[in-house]
């Protein structure tokens, strides 16, 4: 995970308003689910690809591995789509087994489907991943901020993303010392070393939250955090981008 | 062809077969720095893109009720006791962390646990929409795990219901079974509904052509259950020994919270 936090910090488009980027994705994906065709989410990939790694100088590799990461729910998800079950032998089925007194089968048109469902899937998540690689969740919340979102949750937002990290490398070094001495060296000491890091990790958390309340009350904390806001460029590059993506997605629905 | 290519052929299409159920883990794997308790975080998150527009909105319209309920009992909370501002900000990273807590599957390999039951018998069912919510956005943007258009129907299946049913069933069985089997079993149930739950949008949105919402759900449901019911179990376990841990170690911290019978 630390992968695309780090991306999000150090790219090319950083500093560019966290609601243009936001607005690209978006665009991205409401046209993809609207239009509904395997050519759109495909090419959406491809423009989102261009977008993150040649606008934003994210490695291809990187973009590659998040856009894969959810692959085995979208394969499962897939085959759930594209193979029917029933119990009396299907009708306009191409292919078909038969399982005990089950029936397995699978058409063209359904594997059509689940193909349009993965391209779908995969033009959405390319375009939600550039928001995540290029906007850090900081720039995300601000901009829940400027979008008028209740002061209270945008403080919890802050401090869930800050106690993240902090309670990540809480854990790293507890698992490490746990490993240290013999921890998870056999399969009922490793659920008896996760249960340890887990109670002990909500003892930090609570003990973390008391000693940040005195900190920042013995600096007049009042209920608020206030913190100075960042300030961002508008680039018109995006606007053009999202011009031209919008247009060719179109186009290719309309060709498709 | 001869023996010798037909083995080669099974080989490769074994392979791939297995790179494609392991891109997850993979993936993080070789991003992430040695031996390490966080690795791929493999859970039920409806992927973004994968609802149709009009499925994706019904759930966020499920969701928003809950979301205002639970917002509500946050400013009651605060108002009350402002100090719990802060305790319910690190609670919320908490259960984000937690669910990268690498635990060991009844199956063999290795699986993560949700957090929702013992973030329910913690903090209540309507606290937990609001920051649940907000962890599976946060999957999302830095995990690249769940999405923005499918944040309704998987607060639905996650921060909702999982924590409902968990909820529900640690209140009715306090006092009328042994406290392990109450923990065990609201984690272990609240595990189980959130796949439930999933299968039952997929199944929903999907139907099957031939024998319609029924034949879906038993599809998808089948689909999932080899790798979430031997997780529902180890959840179920690891929540009953976090809780007996909190309990002979943490009582004044869980006191304050509000448990009773802690």
């Amino acid at each position: 995970m630390s992968v695309i936090d780090r991306y999000a910090y150090v790219n090319r488009l950083r500093h560019i308003d966290p609601a243009q980027k936001a607005g690209l994705a978006l665009l991205v994906i409401v046209l993809c689910l609207l239009l509904n065709r395997t050519v759109v989410g495909i090419l959406a990939v491809g423009w989102m690809w261009v977008a993150a790694t040649w606008q934003a100088g994210v490695p291809r590799r990187v973009f590659g591995r998040v856009l894969l990461a959810e692959g085995s729910f979208l394969a499962l998800a897939a085959a759930g789509v594209a193979l029917g079950v029933s119990a009396s032998p299907p009708l306009g089925a191409d292919w078909q087994w038969r399982i005990g007194s089950l029936w397995l089968s699978s058409s063209i048109a359904a594997v059509n489907h689940a193909l349009l469902l993965v391209s779908r899937a995969l033009g959405c998540a390319a375009a939600m991943n550039f928001l995540a690689l290029t906007t850090p969740l900081v720039d995300v919340v601000e901009l829940l901020r400027r979008l008028r979102t209740p002061v209270l949750l945008i403080d919890l937002m802050a401090l869930i993303y800050r106690f993240i990290f902090v309670l990540l490398e809480c854990m790293e070094r507890i698992y490490i010392a746990q490993q240290s001495r013999l921890g998870y060296s056999t399969r009922r000491n490793a659920m008896k070393s996760a249960a340890l890091l887990g109670s002990r990790l909500f003892l930090e958390t609570y003990q973390r939250s008391q000693r940040m309340q005195t900190a920042l009350e013995s600096r007049g904390y009042d209920g608020d955090l206030r913190v100075l806001s960042i300030t961002y460029r508008r680039d018109w590059r995006i606007v053009w981008l999202g011009i031209a993506m919008a247009s060719s997605l179109l186009l290719a629905w309309l060709a498709g | 062809m001869n023996k010798r290519g037909r083995f080669r052929w099974g080989r490769i299409v074994w392979g791939v077969l297995a790179l494609l159920l392991l891109s997850g883990h993979v993936a993080w794997a070789n991003a992430i720095e040695p031996p390490s308790a966080i690795e791929s975080v493999r859970y039920m998150h409806i992927m973004e893109g994968f609802l149709p527009p009009m499925w994706a909105a019904i759930w966020f319209v499920v969701a928003i009720p809950f979301w205002i309920m639970g917002f509500r009992r946050i400013n009651q909370l605060v108002a009350q006791k402002p100090e719990i501002r802060l305790l319910l900000g690190v609670s919320g990273a908490f259960a984000f962390v937690l669910s990268a807590l690498k635990i060991p599957s009844v199956t063999g390999s290795s699986s993560h646990p949700t957090g929702t039951g013992l973030g329910a018998i913690l903090f209540g069912p309507s606290v937990m929409s609001v920051l649940g919510g907000v962890v599976l956005l946060f999957q999302a943007l830095l995990l690249a795990h769940g999405g923005l258009t499918t944040l309704g129907a998987n607060t639905v299946s996650m921060a909702i219901i999982g924590p409902l049913v968990a909820w529900l069933i640690w209140i009715g069985m306090k006092g009328k079974a042994p406290m392990w089997l109450g923990v065990f079993l609201a984690a272990a149930m609240a595990n189980l509904m959130t796949y439930v739950v999933t299968s039952l949008q997929l199944a929903l949105a999907y139907p099957d052509p031939a024998g319609g919402f029924v034949a879906s759900f038993v599809k998808f449901g089948t689909v999932f259950a080899v790798t979430q019911i031997p997780l529902a179990i180890s959840e179920g376990i690891l929540t009953v020994l976090i809780f007996n841990a909190l309990r002979s170690s943490a009582t004044n911290e869980l006191q304050a919270l509000g448990m009773q019978g802690a």
